[in-house]
């Protein structure tokens, strides 16, 4: 779900680095010494994720697990983000550097909606509705985010819905491993450290 | 961690077992066109990187100020050729669609060498049956033309290599650089506290 370099048009980009830039401030404002390993562990998952191919379906989907991040990291999903783009783009060349904001923003933004949907049912309720919010958690960010790719070709493309069913139908089977390993992985957290599951607004109430 | 715990544990790790194993055969998300001149006929092949052809993409040729030239579609074989329009360096652009974009220079140099003549037909076609007295130029065309068709395994072989996935080098490499990140963090936060 890169953007690759080249594709969009300047205001898009810019407005994409502006929107990236005041999330990874509020994300480097709330940073705290204890989240440091955790937000580098998630940015270290995002970066590899990205080679894990999906061969299900017509098209060359990866996995994405920004909804981990966001329901781990909250705001600090942007710099964590941001890091493993960065990186993926210089070593791998996905996407590129110029297209960084506006990647980061089609990524970020959706694990910070998830963040505030889910991360409390997650947390809070026990049995089938904490792992209901956990799927759709890694479901919904997967959806969101190809939601704002097609937004964001919408001004190269011209054809909002028809680019947007072509990118969702391409991640259905995407989305569905993602929030199923979501669901695991917050299953595990649960039991074996409730305590990185509390966010970061949680700590400061 | 209590004993309770332990069977909780073997799903989650069993499923990160899957998907280490599927990692191997690293495909991603990346798309590379690459394109070689033999004679006056340019040649292209479009790939996802991991190996899966980009199919009926659409491929742009451009000049060296940026100004179309001609434009097609890639075949069910991710291959697109065509004449030379013009002798210049020409960019070839390819756009897979859903934000995926690849590009591959020819220089003018290569379109040279490569023997390209525009308006005029080759000197000589190679299946005329060669009596006596070869010219320079007829000799060096068909020296070419047999070097054009001797070299197109190993031009393929090339696309083959251009087109792999990211090396374990770059993946760990990657990994460490966020350590590394995590460190100066942690270091500099550390400062702030002391003081």
């Amino acid at each position: 779900m890169h953007i690759s370099e080249g594709v969009l048009s300047a205001p898009v980009l810019v407005t994409g680095a502006a929107l990236a830039a005041a999330g990874i401030s509020v994300g480097l404002k709330k940073m705290d010494y204890e989240k440091i390993p955790q937000v580098a562990v998630l940015s270290s998952a995002f970066f590899v994720a990205s080679l894990i191919h999906v061969p299900i379906g017509p098209s060359n989907a990866h996995l994405i697990i920004n909804g981990i991040n966001g329901v781990l990291l909250g705001w600090l999903c942007f710099p964590s983000i941001l890091v493993a783009l960065a990186l993926q783009a210089i070593l791998f060349q996905f996407g590129g550097i110029t297209v960084l904001g506006v990647n980061t923003v089609n990524m970020a933004l959706p694990a910070l909606i998830c963040y505030y949907l889910f991360s409390r049912l997650v947390n809070r309720e026990r049995g089938p509705i904490s792992l209901a919010a956990a799927f759709a958690c890694g479901f919904l960010a997967v959806f969101l985010s190809g939601i704002l790719v097609a937004l964001c070709l919408l001004f190269t493309e011209k054809a909002f819905i028809s680019v947007a069913k072509l990118i969702v139908l391409a991640h259905l089977p995407v989305m569905i491993i993602e929030g199923i390993i979501t669901l695991f992985c917050m299953v595990f957290l649960k039991r074996v450290k409730p305590e990185l599951l509390g966010g970061i607004h949680e700590k400061g109430s | 961690m209590k004993k309770g715990h332990n069977k909780s544990l073997i799903i989650p790790f069993l499923a990160s077992v899957l998907i280490i194993s599927t990692t191997l055969p690293a495909l991603a998300h990346k798309v590379i066109i690459f394109a070689w001149v033999e004679g006056d006929t340019v040649f292209t092949e479009s790939k996802f990187s991991g190996g899966r052809r980009a199919i009926n993409a659409q491929v742009l040729v451009l000049d060296r100020e940026g100004k179309q030239l001609l434009e097609g579609r890639t075949n069910d074989k991710g291959e697109f050729s065509f004449k030379v329009p013009k002798i210049t360096d020409l960019r070839v652009v390819l756009t897979a669609g859903t934000g995926h974009k690849g590009q591959w220079t020819i220089p003018e140099s290569e379109i040279r060498e490569a023997g390209c003549v525009l308006g005029e037909k080759r000197a000589v076609e190679s299946s005329q049956p060669i009596t006596v007295g070869l010219s320079k130029e007829e000799i060096k065309d068909l020296i070419e033309d047999s070097l054009d068709r001797k070299l197109r395994p190993i031009v393929r072989m090339m696309t083959e290599s251009q087109s792999k996935g990211p090396s374990v080098n770059e993946i760990v490499g990657g990994i460490g650089y966020i350590l590394g990140l995590m460190g100066v963090a942690i270091y500099f936060k550390n400062k702030g506290k002391k003081r």
